[in-house]
């Protein structure tokens, strides 16, 4: 809740002129002592199919926990989960917003969550608990009441809705899409359809970083190929498997995972994200939302 | 020396709440340095001020070592020519599922490590578990943990219910255990307590609450407070210079110079987290390296690494201590790589700033004011559609303590070039995180910096994104380390040159070494297990 007098000049600098309309809205809103966030403006020329336009995902089953269970997952959620998703599971430092989680929406008592939990997900700093069966099912409860709840509150979200993004110039996107990434991607093959199939944050996000991970689903692999040159001068060529300064690893064409000592071979390693990497220090934040907005148009 | 007359500070012995005199001050600093002179020449406790003053080397009796910060040890057994012949002496296995964030503490052949609610002490020579103390069930963050701080007969353990335990370092049975703060309003700690002389220096965390920043002194023996130092006012307190921010809390182990009788600590990240419009200006002492006096908590001097902090960077980076020659002057200097990216040089006497260059990937700064300071450019501000900034949340460095090589004058520090994605819109609210922040792409890599010009000396790929490992060097020019897979490494300083690793995990903490029986030990921790390396006997 913002109460207090905003300097108006350094916003100005933030956003751009339509969209600092919008934000003065919504502080008048929030001074007002408005606890609800406003509803989306609609999103202009899209109608109701626009993503900007769609809900949070929502439970595929409802499911009935005890209280007493869900009371019972709250201290340990806090504790163990509560520093990356925060204590509400409503988002904290760096971890998703559960309670926006397509993982969580598709769970059924732990089925999906489950498995993600005790493994972890080591490549995005998420590390494995070893949890009872018990404590598991109760964490469970906890994610699915947080839900509930949220979806029926209002304020307070620490998510990104997909209207918030829609301040890019989509020309002007397009523009920049032809001359910088035509290389590697085409509006009519690789990326057509690609704002059908993400929107928001995951499709910023892809954007930026496609291994990035989608939100509540699994990490999507973008392959990097590697060529192992043997001693005897035979190669072989696979996705990589594993790499470190000291091991080199792929699936070779039979699906079984080789690796050499990195030392011992040659190898070349391609990296068709590396592009993307590079890219980072490129964009401007205006680019960035304008490459977003071209993206936005292929449905 | 400047000091500085606006802090709060609240003293229990004399209950006084006032902004201190500058001549005030300077009588408190003669009256401790005399202090000091007398502390040194009297014999006493087993872990009295003295050992902190020169470690022996068979023992790594404090966080950081030492009070310089540098990690750096003399030991020469393990050489560049004969580091790769090291092999395991023992392995001692927590059986806990979280890995090992902590630094080991060794006094008396006894080492002592720590994880969330936990403290094991552990045979030096064998790997042998003496006993473990396990805090009783809370529901504080059990994000990680520092370590423990050894003084006399006694052990120290900070909790995630921000607790402070004293144990019997014989048996592990508590002797007290005091409340450092409210964990019930949102504090927590993780922090390896500082042992000054009487004095026992402990921070808290606490970022997902509007808490101002506090640090505070125990008396080691009894754990009554001596004085507490708020690096935000906390509520109600007048005269505020902190633009209405709180946070600024001091959860890393700072470092200390005996002869200014200054202890060096770096303080958090203001709250709002990323609602940078809730509290404008600069954020006093929040992002900041504060000098404090440890007998009375009073402010010195301080430097802001990062004013207006809307990113989740603090400056409660490693603060290192190193006397040397700087532009051809002998200086008593204070260098720190801080989590914004950028390395500092500061004269640590008054705090005036002496070099500031990035030493990972930036983009949030629009220059240098003539204080040394980054200017932050407002357009990189978290907003409603999002800011791409790099350094991301996880920052240029981190926790993951660097290390000073006297010898090449090299000061390494495992860096991470890193972009993220930053929101805030007045929905997010103005308590706690109030935004949201995402990491797009991050590269670990270890970076050895020319201390004198912040050039990079040489860059060590780590594999992978930010490291969780500290560094180590040797008299002999032996940097130890751990990459972003699973390797523990040991480089040669001079040149990055990889010249020993092996594949025992990911190492979460700083390697430490000691030597015990005329055998030289380097400690790694991997996973969940903490590793002993030795030359072959």
């Amino acid at each position: 809740m913002v109460s207090r007098t905003v300097p108006m000049r350094v916003f100005g600098r933030l956003i751009g002129g339509a969209a600092l309309v919008a934000w003065m809205g919504t502080l008048a809103g929030a001074q007002r002592g408005a606890g609800p966030d406003p509803p989306p403006p609609p999103a202009e020329g899209r109608g109701q199919t626009s993503p900007a336009s769609q809900r949070p995902p929502q439970t595929k089953v409802p499911q009935d926990y005890a209280a007493a269970q869900i009371e019972a997952g709250r201290t340990p959620f806090a504790s163990q989960c509560g520093f990356c998703h925060g204590r509400d599971a409503a988002g904290g430092a760096g971890g998703a917003d559960l309670t926006r989680s397509t993982l969580v929406a598709e769970d059924v008592r732990g089925d999906r969550l489950g498995p993600v939990i005790r493994s972890g997900r080591p490549a995005q700093g998420m590390p494995a608990f070893a949890l009872s069966d018990a404590e598991l099912a109760a964490i469970v409860a906890f994610i699915h009441d947080q839900k509930r709840q949220v979806d029926t509150a209002t304020g307070g979200r620490r998510s990104v809705a997909a209207t918030d993004l829609e301040t890019g110039d989509a020309a002007a996107g397009k523009r920049y899409f032809d001359a910088a990434c035509t290389r590697c991607h085409s509006a009519t093959g690789d990326l057509a359809g690609v704002a059908a199939r993400h929107q928001g944050l995951t499709l910023l996000q892809r954007m930026l970083y496609p291994s990035q991970a989608e939100r509540g689903g699994d990490p999507p692999r973008v392959p990097q190929t590697v060529t192992v040159t043997l001693a005897a001068g035979q190669t072989v060529t696979g996705p990589l498997a594993y790499r470190d300064e000291f091991t080199i690893a792929l699936t070779d064409a039979s699906g079984w995972y080789r690796s050499w000592p990195a030392s011992q071979v040659k190898f070349s390693v391609d990296d068709p994200l590396q592009a993307h990497v590079e890219q980072l220090g490129k964009y401007t934040d205006d680019v960035m939302h304008d490459v977003l907005a071209y993206l936005q148009t292929l449905r | 020396m400047t000091l500085c007359t606006t802090f709060w500070r609240i003293c229990r012995r004399c209950g006084s709440r006032s902004p201190a005199s500058t001549a005030r001050a300077r009588r408190i600093l003669a009256s401790t340095l005399l202090a000091v002179v007398q502390a040194a020449a009297a014999p006493g406790q087993s872990v009295p001020a003295e050992r902190l003053l020169a470690p022996a080397v068979d023992s790594w009796p404090t966080y950081h070592g030492d009070y310089s910060g540098q990690h750096h040890s003399r030991l020469t057994e393990i050489t560049p020519d004969n580091v790769h012949r090291m092999t395991l002496a023992w392995a001692f296995q927590t059986n806990a599922a979280q890995q090992i964030k902590a630094t080991p503490i060794l006094v008396n052949g006894v080492i002592y490590l720590t994880s969330p609610d936990n403290l094991w002490a552990i045979d030096a020579r064998s790997g042998r578990q003496i006993w473990r103390y396990s805090h009783p069930a809370n529901d504080g963050f059990k994000i990680g943990h520092r370590g423990a701080a050894v003084r006399g007969d006694l052990v120290y353990l900070t909790t995630p219910d921000a607790h402070l335990v004293a144990l019997d370092a014989r048996t592990g049975r508590v002797r007290w255990n005091v409340e450092i703060a409210d964990s019930r309003r949102g504090h927590w700690s993780t922090n390896a307590p500082l042992v000054i002389r009487n004095h026992l220096i402990v921070g808290v965390s606490g970022d997902f609450d509007n808490l101002p920043g506090i640090l505070k002194s125990f008396d080691p023996e009894t754990g009554a407070l001596q004085w507490t130092f708020f690096s935000t006012p906390p509520p109600g307190a007048p005269d505020s210079i902190s633009g209405g921010a709180t946070g600024g809390q001091m959860w890393m182990t700072g470092t200390y110079d005996p002869v200014l009788n200054l202890l060096y600590v770096g303080t958090g990240n203001p709250t709002p987290v990323l609602n940078g419009p809730a509290r404008p200006g600069d954020n006093k002492w929040t992002g900041s390296i504060v000098a404090l006096n440890p007998d009375t908590g009073q402010m010195a001097w301080g430097f802001q690494a990062v004013p207006h902090d809307t990113h989740d960077w603090d400056a409660a980076e490693v603060p290192v201590l190193v006397d040397a020659d700087f532009a051809g002057t002998r200086r008593r200097l204070l260098l720190q790589a801080s989590r914004n990216g950028y390395y500092f040089v500061l004269d640590r006497v008054t705090g005036k700033n002496l070099l500031a260059v990035p030493f990972a990937t930036v983009n949030w700064a629009q220059g240098i004011d003539q204080d040394g300071r980054p200017i932050p450019n407002p357009e990189k501000e978290p907003a409603r559609d999002g800011r791409l900034v790099a350094p991301d949340e996880a920052g240029g460095t981190n926790y993951r303590s660097p290390a000073f090589d006297p010898a090449t004058g090299l000061f390494i520090v495992s860096a991470h070039d890193a972009y993220g994605l930053y929101f805030f819109k007045p929905e997010h609210g103005a308590v706690g995180w109030a935004g949201a922040d995402y990491t797009v792409h991050g590269r670990g890599v270890l970076r050895a910096i020319d201390y004198q010009t912040g050039r990079i000396r040489w860059s060590h790929d780590l594999h992978g994104g930010a490291g969780a490992a500290g560094v180590l060097t040797t008299a002999t020019g032996v940097t130890f380390s751990g990459d972003s897979a699973n390797n523990a490494l040991a480089l040669r300083t001079s040149d990055g040159t990889t010249l020993w690793h092996s594949g025992t995990g990911r190492v979460g903490n700083t390697p430490i070494t000691y030597e015990l029986d005329g055998r030289q030990y380097v400690l790694f921790a991997g996973g969940s297990v903490l590793y002993a390396w030795a030359l072959p006997r």
